[in-house]
């Protein structure tokens, strides 16, 4: 690994998030409520634990080992189904996740994460104005609601494929069977060649 | 290191002891406005990576009381004062007041005001009370001091037992080929960037000479432990070209 990488990755992570929550006037009072509690995070393919402190008003990235208030270990696969906390305990019993720690730290910071509402329009508007932040804003949105659509409706049409094949797929036994018929007809067919062979010699 | 007739060193040169720090105040009244711009400059943005790893290092956490020693701009208090929260404190500590002032005019336009103070303070005469502080960080500011076993002690003094001193300074490279790269960068380059960015050739020129003239990795460490630091080890960064020597106090 490069050295200073985990410092580079913590310094970009705290000017991002700083940028982020002055974008979302109901973030800070948010990040109040989480002042002060730590949670480091660590994927088992990187190993460098990265710590996750919230102050008053800005959210600190570090990289240390010291002791904290809830302790995550996660591996790359894992990573997209923590937000769902639906899946948690699946993850923990698969070993795919291990917490230490008070859990509710982790669920506070996810929530927060999740709240996280950035006023984009505001920022674009210093920009390029009201009008076209507005517009372009708009534009955008119809973007996303389209890309939202289009990728359901794609979801849906694949898991009625699935469905409707899966309906006149044959099952293992079937196949079995229709794997031993096809070995029965070409060891028959080999016998009816032999006694073919054999009837023209005589 | 001062010797037994009173001299030292002024980069390449030897001068009186007592000379060393006025002429260290100069060069530093001399960069202060460009001092930020010159550390971008010089180390391409590196040095921010190099503060963050202290931090990381300093193992500082909220409510704690800490002193950026030879703080100058304040790049390390900043990261100190967000992390110790309101109920901690950080005294930005310099000798030099033009570098204090720039370093409070950021802090202010940064909006950190609530836990910092300011003292300006000779390192190797702190002017604390015996066991104030968790932490004591020093960036860039030990090779400037005239007689730095006696501010590791005075370092020493002040700080609370279990805790820790952060000695974050240039040092020796690593490898020969780096060390070739770094002098050919520090003698022919930075002086001329100096020239070009601060108008100021000869401040650059003391830069790259007092620092090789600190001591190195090994000679620092012996140092701190000399002063009465125990568990003393140090992170060699960016091939050895910066060093960080951490020292408890038990």
């Amino acid at each position: 690994m490069l050295p200073l990488l985990p410092q580079f990755i913590c310094a970009v992570a705290e000017t991002a998030m700083a940028k982020l929550i002055a974008m979302d006037p109901d973030a800070k009072p948010r990040l109040a409520r989480l002042a002060g509690k730590q949670l480091s995070f660590r994927l088992k393919e990187w190993p460098t634990t990265l710590v996750l402190s919230a102050g008053n008003d800005s959210l600190l990235f570090n990289q240390h080992d010291n002791s904290v208030d809830c302790a995550i270990v996660t591996d790359m696969a894992s990573l997209r189904l923590l937000r769902d906390p639906s899946q948690l305990t699946r993850l923990i019993k698969a070993d795919a996740l291990q917490i230490d720690g008070d859990i509710q730290v982790a669920q506070q910071y996810s929530h927060f994460f999740q709240q996280l509402n950035p006023d984009w329009q505001q920022r674009l508007s210093l920009y390029v104005g009201d009008g076209a932040a507005h517009k372009i804003s708009q534009s955008l949105l119809q973007w996303q609601h389209y890309l939202n659509e289009k990728s359901r409706a794609l979801a849906q049409m694949g898991g009625e494929l699935l469905q409707d094949e899966l309906r006149v797929s044959p099952d293992k036994a079937e196949l079995a069977q229709f794997s031993r018929a096809v070995s029965e007809l070409a060891a028959r067919t080999d016998v009816l060649q032999q006694q073919l062979a054999t009837c023209r010699e005589s | 290191m001062t010797d037994k007739h009173n001299t030292t060193h002024f980069g390449y040169k030897t001068v009186a002891a007592e000379q060393k720090v006025s002429l260290v105040a100069n060069v530093f009244h001399s960069v202060a406005a460009k001092y930020d711009v010159m550390n971008d400059l010089m180390s391409l943005g590196i040095h921010r990576l190099w503060k963050r790893f202290t931090i990381d290092c300093s193992g500082v956490r909220p409510g704690q009381q800490v002193l950026d020693l030879a703080g100058g701009t304040g790049d390390i208090t900043a990261l100190f004062s967000k992390r110790v929260g309101p109920t901690g404190k950080v005294v930005l500590a310099d000798i030099n007041a033009s570098m204090l002032n720039v370093g409070r005019d950021k802090l202010r336009d940064l909006g950190l005001v609530n836990n910092i103070e300011y003292v300006q303070a000779n390192a190797e005469a702190l002017p604390f009370a015996d066991n104030s502080f968790d932490i004591i960080s020093i960036g860039f500011g030990l090779r400037n001091v005239t007689d730095k076993d006696a501010a590791l002690r005075s370092m020493f003094r002040v700080l609370k037992p279990g805790g820790r001193l952060l000695v974050l300074e240039f040092s020796k490279p690593e490898q020969e080929w780096l060390s070739k790269v770094y002098d050919v960068y520090s003698f022919k380059l930075l002086p001329a960037m100096g020239q070009l960015v601060a108008n100021d050739k000869e401040s650059y020129q003391y830069l790259a000479e007092s620092i090789r003239m600190h001591p190195d990795q090994e000679t620092l460490k012996a140092m701190m432990q000399d002063a009465g630091f125990a568990e003393v080890s140090y992170h060699n960064l960016t091939g050895g070209i910066v060093a960080l020597h951490r020292g408890y106090k038990f």
